[in-house]
């Protein structure tokens, strides 16, 4: 009996869910003993190790018998699959459309200095796409695999085969509804705002390519890296209110106040930001080492010293009517319920 | 993959097909795992264990299964019978059984 019960703890170590993990290994071991008992019994003698060894060897591999037990068996499922694969396409195209023409401001600002590294300014570019839809790739992987364990599939039928009634499309979603298409979308692009900021600062940057390696210009200044804990912070509480939504797919009056406090802390942060002196890096020093001519360099920092404010306006904007939304969204729900 | 393999991997695909309908209407009375596998072997149809258990357990969380853990000979055995909501959903499948057999049949002649 010692070979079951070493084998039933293999077993119960391949059986990722802890919840079931101790009822799975119990009725296990006692049908293996019914097993070996009933073999015992045909074979006419007491069970020994060899009639184990044969039993063990039947019955299958630890971590086969364990996955056959997994309600997971795939990292995502076909509930979260057409989900996945919209997400997908919008961040390989961003990541395409962006680095394009991240590629194309390198090529036209080293124009003038530009001999037969004008191929390798193409072929670095092309490669940073790659990798980067790569590494894309794999983060919207992992969020959906998380998203697919933490929201129960109870909760989230994307694939039950209900009758579609075509006057689902005069109804008007309910006003506590949480959209759940939406919700993903925020959660995996936050997700990856995240992993661009702390994992990979370098893509807020312009790089050259000069004398076989590439010099980089940071956008921000170090001024702007003393926020990141702060924007981590927004970003992190946007999706454990996802998640939560996700999970609930309602919105409640607490809900509703978690999200006004966080559109608020972020358009704050956005203010500082934009109150915070020398937040771009790029000034006509930074250009010193670079292989671009004087009068290019000071069209670059003109642009991007110009452009920084105008986008910080349309950012606080933009987050001025999303706090605004909620607010409205909150005494709306305080109204109803009165 | 060869012929009979493939063939095998058919046959047992069809025959996966009528295990849900065939273990309730063999939980009636109680029956631990083993002793439903040999039930069900007896009477033909063989399935295998990672096949029968991990089924019990999705049938006992869709509701038309119960289960109770026994001490019996000093060996503690997990009990399944048919639930009530399993009795009422019992007579739908058979009819649909019932359905396919009287098609297949037609189509097959």
């Amino acid at each position: 009996m010692n070979l079951i019960n070493r084998y039933v703890a293999e077993v119960g170590k391949h059986l990722s869910f802890s919840s079931s993990r101790a009822d799975i290994e119990k009725e296990l071991k006692s049908t293996l003993e019914d097993m070996l008992e009933d073999r015992a019994r045909k074979a006419g003698r007491s069970a020994d190790e060899a009639m184990e060894i044969e039993l063990l060897k039947e019955y299958g591999a630890p971590d086969k018998v364990a996955a056959t037990y997994d309600p997971h068996p795939y990292l995502i499922g076909p509930r979260m699959f057409p989900f996945f694969t919209m997400i997908l396409k919008m961040v390989i195209f961003g990541i395409m459309v962006g680095l394009s023409v991240v590629t194309g401001i390198q090529i036209i600002s080293q124009m003038s200095v530009m001999g037969s590294e004008f191929v390798n300014i193409v072929g670095q570019g092309i490669s940073g796409i790659i990798s980067t839809s790569i590494a894309a790739f794999g983060y919207v992987v992992l969020a959906f695999a998380i998203i697919e364990r933490i929201v129960p599939a109870s909760e989230f039928k994307i694939d039950e085969k209900k009758e579609w009634d075509p006057a689902s499309l005069m109804k008007e979603p309910g006003p506590d509804e949480a959209r759940r298409g939406e919700l993903i979308a925020e959660i995996i692009f936050t997700f990856l705002g995240l992993a661009i900021l702390n994992l990979y600062p370098q893509v807020l940057g312009i790089g050259f390519f000069a004398d076989e390696k590439w010099l980089y210009v940071p956008i921000f200044s170090a001024a702007f890296f003393t926020f990141i804990p702060w924007i981590n912070f927004t970003f992190l509480a946007e999706i454990l209110l996802d998640i939560f939504l996700l999970r609930t797919a309602l919105w409640t009056r607490l809900t509703r106040v978690i999200k006004v406090v966080i559109e608020a802390a972020s358009l704050a942060i956005t203010v500082t930001i934009f109150r915070t002196p020398n937040i771009i890096g790029f000034t006509a020093e930074s250009f010193t080492n670079m292989p671009i001519d004087p009068e290019t360099a000071q069209t670059l920092t003109t642009i991007f010293t110009t452009m920084f404010p105008i986008t910080l306006t349309v950012i606080m904007i933009i987050q001025g009517i999303e706090l605004a939304k909620a607010v409205y969204r909150l005494f709306k729900i305080q109204y109803r319920t009165k | 993959m060869t012929n009979t393999e493939s063939l095998e991997n058919v046959a047992q695909e069809l025959r996966r097909g009528v295990i849900v309908l065939a273990v309730l209407s063999q939980l009636s009375s109680e029956q631990y795992g083993y002793s439903l596998l040999k039930l069900l072997s007896d009477q033909g149809l063989e399935v295998d264990q990672g096949t029968l258990y991990p089924l019990l357990r999705r049938l006992e969380t869709q509701g038309y299964l119960q289960s109770v853990w026994k001490l019996e000979e000093a060996r503690p055995r997990r009990y399944y019978v048919i639930s009530a909501e399993g009795k009422k959903v019992l007579p739908k499948l058979k009819k649909e059984w019932a359905g396919i057999v009287s098609m297949m049949e037609k189509m097959l002649s």
